[in-house]
């Protein structure tokens, strides 16, 4: 067996994400509860975030042991920790002197063909002890990946293909907030901060509420649908070891659940679905995927029917209503339905109460918000039964004293096992 | 191509110290510091051996470098991609954006892919061109260290004029809307943007002292009933917390949040419905208490 020396750097970003995550978000675990590789490789992973994010981590112990856990107050920093993790691609030495000496070389007006680059190249590393040259292919991939990545411009003269290092014409200093806001509240904020590594001094007067910055890591796997998206292709994925082959539409964010969602449409059967990125994995792109109008509006549809991220477009709408209680001096109550409310409509019925009203795919993801009005609602209705009776059996098992019977059903108590938050 | 070693520390890393060579101030030690400032925890066990060492072939032993030019490397496609969707975002004249180089790049996304489906709806007005302007001047006096003054309308429509030393402008992306955290003469402000009416630079110069956000905490007892861990633990993952577990299915969480918010996190706390039981403080289990009791006097009175 060959063991390979411990780098803070690595190959595949996807190998760590599952250790920041459980380190950032449930920070209880010890490491006999990380049972997805060995022992060794938990030691590897916590020792390298511990490199990377040395500042933020905390420890606790308790009678099973030490854990390690992740502690960020999201409000008080200007930039989101997790991107560091963004910065640990493994190298080779090859990589690192061609990057270099690459960079500089084609630096000249004209450009430089591959002998004139090979040659060139000869002449600074033959200054070293060290003086095998990478050869030939080696220096043309090189060069094709930079040319791809935008560093190197290929060029005809004459008959000869030359290379040329990249017009600079972005000035980015002038982007220095526009990108430190946005490196936060903007998808693949992760290339923001690329792009503040480069200038002289960071803009550090962005403060973000509310912030989840765990959606960080599924950078690689957004920017893959982002792509896919522009170009209507088809894609295969894997989620919860099921292989999904979807159209995919759009990306759906979260601002109060941390969470990010595909929202794609199966080429088959037309059927719309919502699919959590952090879950996604190997994405294979496709072929392109004409859609026409009829498709178009019933996505519309679809979506202005959506409370949330569940729910298909093969279920049936549910109507709900929920009237609520607010006193002539308590307007920023119905302020909140106003502004709170995804779909449907508000409509004042007396002086003191206000009724929501919405028809919507899956109605027992609104339990969430409906909760927040307990201690104004009045009336709650709604077609599917069961969120009628997850709300009480809920508000039941909340106080302890209930059963409270339910006003809009006759059929007194649910009795079924009901909490779906 | 997101994640490559072009962007990645070490490149960096070594770019600033190639810099600092060329410039013939390198020493051993500000090599070394470099390092310790702009890498990670433990690059000081490789890049110093990759370049003083000579395995990179970078820099020779005595510290010169084969390099006649500082090493630059230029905005990559990724970058511009990203910039370029930038253009698109309602927020963007807010900053006064510079097109020159982007102009025949393909956006990485466009507005129309992204749905942020539980944002408030009633975010600021980001094509208001007083707000604009009144961003514009918060910018700059964030950047040069000015006192600003400031009239804003306050929830009784009284528009008091201030002067404030500002220190952040904080964004929510669930309410999609800027405040203006400052400090004032006794107090900490927090101004939305929307509700300013003026703002220009102060003639008071003196800057004054922020006082820190009153900060409270608060313990729940969660119970993992329907993936309801996760979705807590995710909920709350923005905040300062501490999750220990004391069963299979029990966990207890302990909150840190500015006390300015209370009422919102009785509701988000509320919205999780019976997983959770709010154990301490007294207080703000109370405050859960009294609207069910208010909800259940209501449901009894129908």
């Amino acid at each position: 067996m060959i063991f390979l020396a411990y780098s803070e750097l690595i190959k595949n970003f996807n190998r760590i994400r599952t250790y920041l995550r459980s380190f950032y978000v449930y920070g209880f675990q010890h490491r006999s509860e990380f049972t997805q590789k060995s022992a060794r490789s938990y030691d590897n992973e916590r020792r390298r975030v511990e490199s990377w994010l040395g500042d933020y981590m905390s420890f606790g112990q308790d009678k099973e042991g030490r854990r390690v856990f992740l502690s960020v107050d999201s409000r008080a920093v200007p930039e989101n920790p997790l991107y560091r993790a963004f910065r640990t691609k493994s190298f080779t030495d090859t990589d690192i002197t061609l990057h270099f000496h690459l960079m500089d070389i084609l630096k000249a007006d004209d450009g430089f063909s591959i002998n004139e680059i090979m040659d060139e190249l000869t002449d600074r590393l033959s200054e070293f002890e060290k003086d095998d040259l990478p050869d030939e292919s080696t220096v043309r991939n090189k060069l094709k990946e930079y040319v791809s990545l935008g560093l190197v411009e290929k060029k005809k003269r004459g008959r000869e293909t030359v290379y040329i290092h990249s017009e600079d014409n972005v000035d980015l200093s002038v982007w220095d907030a526009a990108t430190a806001f946005y490196s936060e509240a903007s998808p693949l904020g992760v290339i923001g901060s690329f792009i503040q590594d480069r200038l002289p001094e960071r803009f550090t007067y962005f403060r973000f509420k509310h912030h989840y910055i765990l959606n960080a890591l599924d950078s690689e796997i957004l920017y893959e649908l982002f792509e896919a998206i522009g170009e209507q292709r088809l894609i295969t994925f894997t989620a919860h070891k099921q292989k999904i082959h979807v159209l995919p539409l759009k990306i759906y964010i979260g601002t109060q659940t941390g969470r990010q969602y595909l929202l794609g449409m199966s080429p088959g059967s037309g059927r719309f679905s919502f699919y959590r990125v952090d879950l996604i994995d190997s994405i294979k792109t496709g072929k392109i995927y004409e859609t026409d109008d009829d498709m178009k509006n019933q996505l519309n549809d679809f979506c202005s029917h959506l409370w949330g991220v569940t729910g298909n477009n093969s279920m049936h709408l549910e109507h709900i209503e929920m009237t609520i209680y607010a006193g002539p001096e308590e307007n920023f109550i119905p302020g909140r339905l106003m502004r709170e409310k995804r779909c449907g409509t508000v409509e004042q019925i007396d002086e003191t109460h206000w009724r929501f009203t919405a028809d919507v795919y899956n109605a027992i993801e609104m339990l969430p918000w409906l909760r927040t009005f307990i201690g104004r609602i009045t009336d709650l209705r709604c077609t599917d039964k069961l969120v009628i009776s997850r709300f009480f059996d809920d508000l039941d098992k909340c106080t302890g004293d209930g059963p409270y019977a339910c006003p809009a059903l006759d059929e007194g108590k649910y009795t079924g096992d009901g909490c779906l938050c | 191509m997101l994640f490559h070693e072009i962007y990645g520390s070490y490149f960096r890393t070594v770019s600033l110290i190639l810099k600092e060579a060329l410039s013939g101030n390198l020493t051993g030690r500000e090599l070394n510091r470099l390092v310790q400032e702009q890498a990670f925890g433990e690059s000081f066990m490789t890049i110093p051996d990759g370049l003083k060492g000579e395995k990179w072939r970078l820099m020779h032993k005595d510290l010169s470098v084969p390099f006649s030019e500082e090493p630059s490397m230029p905005v990559t496609l990724l970058e511009k991609r990203w910039l370029k969707s930038l253009l698109l975002d309602e927020r963007i004249q807010l900053f006064q954006p510079d097109m020159t180089g982007l102009e025949d790049i393909r956006p990485l996304f466009t507005p129309d892919m992204v749905v942020y489906y539980d944002r408030y709806t009633d975010g600021d007005d980001y094509q208001d061109t007083e707000y604009i302007e009144h961003f514009r001047t918060i910018l700059q006096a964030l950047r040069e260290k000015r006192n600003l003054f400031v009239s804003f309308e306050t929830g009784h429509n009284s528009k008091p004029g201030i002067v404030v030393t500002p220190y952040y402008l904080e964004y929510s992306e669930k309410d999609n809307r800027f405040r203006l955290i400052a400090a004032g003469k006794r107090r900490r402000w927090a101004i939305n943007l929307s509700r300013i009416r003026e703002c220009a630079f102060a003639y008071y110069d003196q800057p004054m002292k922020m006082k820190e956000a009153v900060t409270d905490y608060v313990t729940f007892e969660l119970e993992d009933r329907r993936n309801a861990l996760e979705r807590v633990l995710l909920h709350f993952s923005h905040l300062e917390k501490e999750t220990k577990r004391m069963d299979d299915k029990k966990y207890r969480v302990t909150l840190k949040y500015d006390r300015q918010d209370e009422t919102e996190m009785v509701i988000r706390i509320l919205s999780f419905g019976p997983v959770i039981r709010v154990t301490e403080p007294e207080r703000f289990a109370s405050l859960i208490k009294e609207r069910i009791e208010r909800q259940k006097e209501l449901f009894a009175t129908v």
